[in-house]
């Protein structure tokens, strides 16, 4: 038998071969180009009426970050490819050495399943990270433009984009092997997407637990990442779920294993992962790669809120889909919970929309007790949060500091996208792809 | 019936049995291998070759029994160490030319190197090394099936049908290629349904009915066995030979 060395670099070049010769990867590629240009082009053109072009609301345009008008929308292209395109091109992967009857052969070598499973996941990575280079080009453009372009935040997207890219490769792979066939793995796949959108909706619908297990669903994670905050139990929670979901496509490639056996260790990896992911609800540590730091309060607050010791509770009155509900939430929130060392929030309301509990004398309470101490405010902004908090901790709020931070505004004409997107691009591609086709017969 | 040699066994299987549901696809089979022989699994269609060759290579889980190599108890994780089984109508990686295709298998596999332009000459596959597998006929696809087998490392080669889609010329000139690469490292273990074939080219013979095993040995052997059941009229025939016990 070969060094394992020797036999796994044979296996990554032949997976790289398999994924060259692969027409769904070829597509997804040639796909991917305008995809990018419509999210980019709409982006740029919103982003220059933002901006002034064509007159805008005083001081509007001083508030505008790419991030949320450029960077965000222009990746978004990539949240869909990854819930309609990749899936097929990993299936295809995964699934063909099985139908092909390739696998049996493969599996002669005496190499772990896992390992074979791992070189196709590492290739699809690769993959994906090649059908990256359009939004390489739109950050190119951008920054040709004047746009600003701040490093860390677009580590933060692309990291979540990939963590949402590994999740899909990942599931793929475990569909694949558990079916028989590949259609029946799509759907399996295209099946937990739904699932996840439909989770989201009870969610937003029905708040307490279905929220706290929406937050983990791909869509939901890429939320925190979109804002530029990294939260490490989220990183951590997608590495077990990728984890898992490998192991349990290894596991079914085991052919010669008995259908039961193969059963039962996959009950106990969904356990393993369950309480892997329910672990990872405990950790904390979260880094704000923001560059108007939105995720944090400033530094004097943040110095001052971090001496309160006191366990702070919030008893918020707002029903589910009430936008101030979501404010107080998604905006507010999450800067005491990363500053203060415990925060617990409880909402409470009788219905999921609010719309008659209006005129409840409580409705719109937001009540905070530290410490025993109680005070009622209904503010959903972050200065209402820390009037409130400094009230009760009995605490002078800091002198205003300097300047905040401004925006970069900008106000021009996606200029040179229309042609890079909707016609190199695709071309680029299909010369690549038939350069390549031809290759192999050499 | 011809009993197991034992000694000389490099492989020895027993009591493997086999079930999909309520079906019986194999029923206490037994059997030897032994070193530098062409073993014929001989059987018609539906007698469970397949299924026995996925469960001896550990492809396949088996219900019950064991395989030996030698005196050791050889689990299915394994088996690929002694054991490489070459599936019948099988496309594996059909969009890679021929030669690359026995590149790989000889790199992952750490393959018999050396053989590499020997086995590409006697299964005539110089004119086929561009094309990609499933633009290959299906005598084709067998001949590069086979040349993946033959340049396997391990030192027992199982074939499921290794004369399938072959017309007249080229079955013979597998069987002559097979019989070449003959080694006493190198023993062959074949599937065959057509009795004529596995005539010219196996040693001793593995008879497969209903999924057990109804005889075992040499053409002679097996002949004696079948006299003794149906009279000495019997013709000196491993077609007339299957046809008296199975």
């Amino acid at each position: 038998m070969p060094s394992r060395s020797r036999a796994w670099k044979w296996l990554l070049k032949k997976e790289w071969r398999e994924l060259l010769s692969s027409h769904s990867w070829w597509v997804m590629l040639a796909l991917i180009g305008p995809l990018v240009g419509v999210s980019f082009i709409s982006a740029v053109r919103s982003y220059a009426e933002a901006s002034g072009q064509g007159g805008t609301a005083a001081g509007l345009a001083d508030a505008l970050f790419p991030l949320d008008g450029v960077i965000s929308p222009t990746f978004s292209a990539y949240e869909i490819a990854a819930s309609f395109l990749l899936p097929f091109v990993a299936i295809r992967a995964i699934a063909g050495d099985r139908t092909s009857g390739a696998l049996k052969l493969e599996l002669q070598q005496g190499m772990t399943p896992l390992s074979m499973v791992a070189a196709k996941a590492m290739v699809l990575g690769a993959g994906w990270l090649i059908a990256g280079v359009p939004l390489v080009l739109a950050g190119i453009l951008w920054a040709s433009y004047g746009g600003s372009l701040y490093a860390p935040e677009i580590g933060s997207l692309a990291l979540g984009h990939l963590l949402n890219a590994g999740i899909v490769i990942a599931l793929a792979a475990a569909a694949a092997s558990l079916s028989e066939h590949p259609s029946t793995a799509a759907i399996l796949v295209l099946a937990f997407t739904v699932g996840t959108w439909v989770l989201s909706f009870v969610a937003a619908f029905q708040g307490g637990i279905w929220e706290q297990i929406a937050s983990y669903t791909p869509s939901e994670m890429l939320q925190a990442f979109r804002r530029g905050l990294v939260r490490l139990d989220l990183v951590l929670a997608a590495f077990a779920l990728i984890a898992s979901s490998l192991v349990l496509a290894a596991v079914w490639m085991r052919l010669g294993l008995p259908v039961g056996r193969r059963a039962t260790e996959s009950v106990a990896i969904l356990c393993v992962a369950a309480v892997l992911a329910f672990a990872t609800s405990f950790v904390r540590s979260s880094w704000d790669v923001s560059e108007n730091e939105r995720n944090s309060f400033g530094a004097s607050e943040a110095a001052i809120l971090s001496k309160i010791s006191a366990p702070l509770r919030i008893e918020a009155h707002l029903a589910p889909e009430d936008p101030r509900r979501f404010d107080l939430e998604k905006q507010t929130l999450s800067k005491p919970r990363r500053t203060m060392p415990e925060v617990t929030v409880e909402y409470v309301s009788g219905t999921a929309t609010g719309l008659f509990e209006q005129a409840s004398e409580h409705y719109g309470e937001i009540w905070y007790d530290l410490g025993g101490k109680r005070i009622v405010g209904r503010a959903t902004t972050t200065d209402g949060v820390l009037d409130a908090i400094y009230e009760l901790a009995g605490i002078q709020p800091p002198q205003e500091g300097g300047a905040g931070h401004r925006g970069h505004p900008l106000a021009v004409q996606p200029t040179g996208a229309v042609p890079l997107f909707y016609i190199v691009w695709p071309l680029a591609v299909l010369g690549l792809g038939l350069f390549f086709q031809r290759r192999r017969f050499i | 019936m011809g009993g197991h040699n034992v000694a000389e066994a490099i492989v020895r299987v027993d009591g493997l049995s086999k079930t999909y549901g309520r079906l019986h696809a194999l029923e206490g089979v037994g059997f030897s291998i032994r070193a530098g022989e062409i073993l014929g699994l001989i059987g018609p269609n539906g007698a469970g070759k397949t299924t026995l060759f996925e469960c001896v290579a550990g492809l396949e889980p088996a219900d019950r029994g064991d395989i030996f190599f030698g005196p050791v108890l050889a689990g299915a994780r394994h088996r690929s160490a002694k054991l490489f089984y070459v599936p019948d109508g099988i496309v594996p990686w059909p969009d890679q030319p021929v030669r690359w295709v026995l590149e790989y298998s000889l790199g992952f596999f750490d393959g018999r190197h050396q053989m590499y332009e020997k086995v590409i000459a006697d299964l005539a596959l110089a004119p086929l090394m561009r094309v990609p597998i499933r633009a290959l006929s299906k005598g084709q696809r067998k001949r590069t099936l086979l040349a993946l087998g033959l340049l396997a490392p391990q030192p027992i080669l199982l074939i499921d049908e290794p004369f399938e889609g072959l017309d007249l010329r080229q079955s013979r000139e597998a069987a002559a290629t097979l019989r070449k690469h003959l080694t006493p490292d190198r023993t062959f273990f074949l599937s065959i349904h057509q009795i004529a074939d596995a005539a010219k080219v196996c040693d001793r013979f593995v008879l497969l009915s209903g999924g057990r095993v109804v005889a075992e040995g040499t053409l002679e052997v097996l002949i004696a066995f079948a006299r003794q059941r149906v009279g000495d009229n019997l013709p000196s025939d491993l077609e007339e030979v299957f046809l008296a016990l199975t």
